[in-house]
């Protein structure tokens, strides 16, 4: 089998240049509005590395996740301006999303399926309703104003490029301790779960306890998102906890490849990325751009469409096949012994 | 008492009573098999003794321990494992990883020991793949480890699915109608299976209609139909059983 260690070395490789990439791009990225794009794509990719592993693993969906952003946001948001300290108000943020994900783990995950579905589309209604009336502590649709950024003592992340390096410090770790999980134990629990609940029971695996588990897992990240986008950008009002919102995180993971970590990634930073491609791609035009920004919930529902009609293995199913093709080729030019 | 004990366990469905107050022994080192006409309740006793369906009446008891009515993983831990009557397996994994998710309750590292890579948990990964790779080699499936399960042909996942039953280690393990869709040469390398792990210690009950297998690999033979237990005994006395011949010729044939 030498296929194996040639795709591994293959994936250290790619990972080696995305995170040199990662890391030089506050550095090289002049462009203030990019770099503020780059960063939306690291919060993004903390929520979407919890939900790869709730709905791309366990294949439990949520359309509510929203909501968890929101808590966290929330919460760590109005404490800081009462005067506690970053971390400890991102403690509490990340604890209320873990806690509202339990209470709504705990029933909702007997449900299967349309009414799993339903469930966290209604509890993400409902918190949205929550942070529009309760304008004591979120000030309503006006938003809350002033949240002051990260820091931890003298150490203030409020520069652009210090914003940037904690989203993606806190992503990377993330990501990485996704990644460990996955591949072992509790991963292929999780999958097992998504492909059969009854030959997973039948292995001995407590799958409520499974699955609850994994809901609070990916409600805490959220939570920890929600926390980093709060103090990235110092306003949030209820605009950006909505339903569309939950529906882009779900499109992302669709699109990357269910059961797939890396594919998750891809599909977070192309759909980050896409309403504001100009920032990348020079020569576009601004009616190019606007038709996009126009047609943003659009596109993202047909990605959607014809991701599940056309492309069920979504990108990682295409990196799969194109690695197998590969290592088949290079079986071949070895004599054709592997 | 036997290893499995099961008392006047009966199951309602509606109108009609599947199982009807079915009691049998089952003694550890035996291959044990329940036959009879379809519709007789085999799988339903299977889902009772699983804990896939919790009984209206009756109690079962594995090793001394009442079983009956609690959720199938916790049976699975005490060491009583199942296989499904039309293999279900995850067909998106590899075969090998197939066999380490059967492991699930002999291994312990959970979100955080692996988030975090501990060494313990790397250790355990690492002892439970060699455990699995020798789990494969047992059913001859040593080869395809790395393949997509869902790429198996079925004699094959057959097998794959009894390596994922004996991942976790079983006292007894319970086969639902294993031959079912197997050529003769299949079905000849099952029962050759099922004797390697009788002998490797553990009990063995199935459901099966192939009548050859039965009548070859069984000690003993409890009989159903229509959810009441008609006979029971050692092949040879089962054949020459008059409820037994009348059952089956009532409705068809034996095909032995």
């Amino acid at each position: 089998m030498a296929a194996v260690p040639a795709t591994r070395t293959l994936r250290w490789a790619l990972a080696a240049i995305a995170g040199g990439l990662v890391l030089a791009a506050p550095f090289v990225v002049t462009d203030k509005y990019l770099l503020r794009i780059l960063t939306f794509v690291g919060i993004n990719l903390i929520m979407v590395a919890g939900l790869s592993l709730l709905f791309g693993y366990a294949g439990q969906i949520s359309l509510g996740h929203a909501a968890f952003y929101g808590l966290g946001a929330y919460t760590s948001g109005f404490l800081a301006k009462l005067g506690v300290a970053w971390p400890l108000a991102l403690v509490a943020g990340v604890a209320a999303a873990a806690l509202g994900g339990l209470l709504l783990a705990l029933p909702s995950l007997r449900l299967k399926g349309h009414y799993l579905a339903m469930a966290t589309l209604g509890f993400g209604e409902i918190m949205l309703f929550f942070f529009t009336e309760t304008e004591v502590i979120t000030g309503g649709s006006n938003g809350l104003r002033g949240i002051p950024p990260a820091g931890l003592g003298p150490l203030v992340a409020d520069t652009p490029q210090t914003k940037y390096l904690l989203v993606w410090a806190v992503a990377c770790v993330v990501l990485l301790l996704a990644a460990n999980v996955v591949r072992r134990r509790p991963g292929r629990a999780l999958r097992a779960i998504h492909g059969s609940e009854m030959a997973a029971q039948a292995c001995g695996i407590d799958t409520v306890r499974m699955k609850v588990q994994v809901f609070v897992i990916s409600a805490a990240l959220g939570g920890l998102s929600g926390v980093l986008y709060a103090h990235y950008v110092g306003f949030i009002s209820p605009s950006t906890f909505t339903l569309h919102y939950s529906l882009v995180l779900v499109t992302m993971v669709a699109l990357g490849g269910m059961g797939s970590l890396a594919g998750a990634v891809a599909g977070t930073v192309l759909l980050t990325m896409l309403p504001y491609a100009d920032a990348i791609i020079p020569g576009l035009s601004r009616a190019t751009v606007e038709l996009l920004q126009d047609w943003e919930s659009d596109i993202h529902g047909m990605v959607l469409i014809l991701v599940m009609l056309f492309m069920p293995g979504g990108l990682a199913g295409w990196g799969r096949s194109f690695l197998a093709r590969i290592s088949v080729r290079r079986a071949r030019s070895a004599g054709g012994d592997a | 008492m036997g290893m499995l004990s099961v008392q006047g366990i009966t199951k309602r469905f509606g109108g009609l009573t599947a199982v009807d107050a079915v009691s049998f022994e089952v003694h550890e080192g035996t291959i044990h098999a329940i036959i009879g006409p379809n519709g007789a309740g085999k799988s339903t006793a299977f889902n009772l003794l699983t804990g896939f369906e919790k009984p209206d009446a009756g109690t079962v008891s594995f090793e001394g321990a009442t079983i009956t009515g609690m959720r199938p993983h916790r049976i699975v831990r005490l060491g009583l494992v199942r296989t499904f009557q039309n293999t279900v397996l995850f067909d998106d994994m590899t075969v090998l990883e197939n066999v380490l998710v059967g492991m699930h309750v002999r291994t312990r590292a959970g979100f955080i020991g692996s988030a975090l890579a501990l060494p313990r948990v790397r250790t355990e990964e690492r002892l439970a793949a060699e455990e699995a790779h020798r789990l494969l080699r047992l059913v001859d499936l040593g080869e395809v480890a790395d393949a997509r399960a869902g790429d198996l042909p079925h004699g094959r996942r057959r097998l794959l699915e009894i390596a994922r039953a004996l991942g976790s280690r079983p006292r007894l393990m319970l086969l639902d109608e294993p031959a079912a869709g197997l050529n003769n040469a299949e079905t000849a390398q099952l029962a050759e299976t099922l004797r390697r792990v009788r002998d490797s210690g553990v009990t063995i009950v199935v459901v099966e209609h192939d009548m050859g297998l039965v009548m070859d690999v069984s000690d003993e033979i409890v009989v159903l139909n229509e959810g009441r237990k008609i006979a029971e005994g050692p092949p040879l006395l089962i054949q020459k059983d008059p409820a037994v011949i009348e059952a089956y010729l009532g409705e068809e044939a034996v095909d032995a």
